[in-house]
């Protein structure tokens, strides 16, 4: 699958049909998981109204981590492969990637207030995904102060790859120190879960996060595609110089 | 391999006129400032010391960053070395050493001098070296990353500081804990551990990336 989407012009016929069907995909799931997290689904016993933060701060946290993850698999295949596409891939991952770190960071802050009574601690969890952000920032810069295309992807995936240290700490911040962001309580066994009420229309959520994150990359991928074949045809062709002219 | 190169390094510094004795010169003007802007008081700046000394080390060594791979790029003997058969691990493994040598090393001496200024309690002040020498491997390895990443960009003085940061604030983070561990438990404390673990990861992860960064210039 994907030795057969390494090649540029089949990505693109591939794209052709996915990109509008993981758009679609992100703007149903959407409306259907913010109609069941903010209308239907039923206000919790300690938390009140708020809730339905949850619904898209869990979301977004999980899909920044999972952008991460995708960020380096794709540098590990540019730069153990040399790939153009696989460059591109990884710099369409970091922007939403991007986003969806400081939506995390904000919605968090937001729901800390009522839920703890402040904005911001300076616990390990939100430490680390502080640092993420962080790691987001400087690759993209790197991007951007390195001209030369090859090099640029090549030193980003080193970075990147440098970077990935600070994953498992994300993931088990909660778990190392006993801190005020409350331990994973879907995918630890054996923790007490969710009534199906609220797990749906976060499930339905992270589905929508997921999806949107999958549209945003592949435009990204195309649009890194038809800019670098642009800047290729645009090149000045070597002076043509026929001596009959002198 | 790696002696000749660490020699040369610290044969180039003594002949510069000084010019590695600036970090320690910040180092100064570091702490003189934040006394300043603390307002001089013994009993407000006590407790604070330890992070100053960690912020006025990590600042000093950040703005060193920057001049590791600089100048032999620029030059061309880092294209010498190269194709005289050095790899980009044993070069980047001789440029931490002689970083740590020239940069952090007269750093962790001063400490105690500054330690007199905020009048630390001698116990404090060995932890304080304990964990900055604990925790020097990892902070000159990740500065030889970020060099050998920047390698040869004008005006990288920034941009080097936001690159090094993710990586600088766990040892920020577990170093000032160790100072307090070092209180409880002496020096078997927990987060002494995890700054040599700390150190132990840069040199598995950072140093190949290193080499790997500044053989993606050379190439």
């Amino acid at each position: 699958m994907i030795n057969y989407l390494a090649n540029p012009v089949r990505f693109l016929k591939f794209s052709k049909v996915a990109t509008p069907v993981f758009g679609g995909l992100a703007l149903i799931t959407t409306i259907w998981g913010l109609y069941l997290a903010l209308i239907k689904s039923p206000p919790a016993i300690e938390h009140g109204q708020s809730v339905r933060m949850m619904y898209v701060h869990v979301p977004a946290a999980w899909s920044a981590m999972m952008a991460y993850t995708a960020l380096t698999v794709a540098s590990a295949v540019s730069f153990i492969w040399r790939h153009p596409l696989a460059d591109s891939a990884a710099k369409s991952f970091a922007v939403p990637g991007t986003a969806f770190t400081f939506l995390a960071l904000v919605t968090g802050s937001l729901w800390g207030k009522p839920a703890w009574g402040t904005w911001w601690q300076w616990d390990g969890r939100m430490t680390s995904v502080l640092i993420l952000l962080f790691i987001y920032m400087s690759y993209l810069a790197l991007w951007q102060i390195i001209p030369e295309r090859k090099r640029a992807a090549r030193l980003a995936a080193i970075l990147a790859m440098v970077g990935f240290v600070n994953i498992p700490i994300i993931k088990f911040s909660v778990d190392w120190w006993n801190t005020l962001h409350q331990p994973a309580s879907i995918s630890t066994p054996g923790a007490p879960g969710m009534p199906p009420e609220i797990l749906w229309p976060l499930l339905m959520m992270v589905a929508a996060y997921s999806f949107l994150f999958a549209w945003l990359s592949m435009r990204g991928i195309e649009a890194d595609i038809v800019k670098s074949r642009k800047s290729r045809s645009h090149q000045i062709p070597a002076a043509k110089v026929i001596i009959e002219d002198i | 391999m790696i002696a000749p190169l660490i020699k040369r390094d610290l044969v180039l510094a003594l002949r510069s006129g000084g010019a590695w004795l600036y970090g320690l010169f910040f180092f100064a003007v570091f702490i003189a400032l934040s006394a300043i802007a603390l307002g001089g008081s013994l009993n407000v700046m006590r407790p604070l010391a330890p992070a100053l000394i960690w912020l006025a080390v990590i600042f000093s060594a950040m703005l060193s960053f920057h001049s590791i791979f600089q100048e032999d790029y620029r030059d061309g003997n880092l294209a010498q070395l190269k194709l005289s058969g050095a790899g980009g691990l044993i070069l980047c493994t001789a440029k931490a050493i002689s970083f740590t040598l020239l940069s952090i090393l007269p750093l962790i001496i001063a400490t105690p001098l500054a330690a007199l200024v905020f009048d630390m309690s001698s116990q404090t002040v060995m932890a304080t070296v304990l964990s900055l020498i604990l925790a020097s491997p990892a902070l000159a390895i990740y500065g030889v990353l970020s060099s050998a990443i920047l390698a040869g960009r004008r005006g990288g003085g920034f941009l080097i500081v936001l690159i090094t940061t993710p990586f600088l604030i766990p040892l920020l983070i577990f170093g000032i804990e160790a100072i307090e561990g070092y209180s409880i438990h002496g020096l078997v404390a927990l987060e002494f551990r995890i700054l040599v673990g700390l150190s132990f990861i840069a040199i598995a992860v950072g140093l190949p990336a290193a080499a790997a960064a500044l053989n993606a210039h050379l190439e």
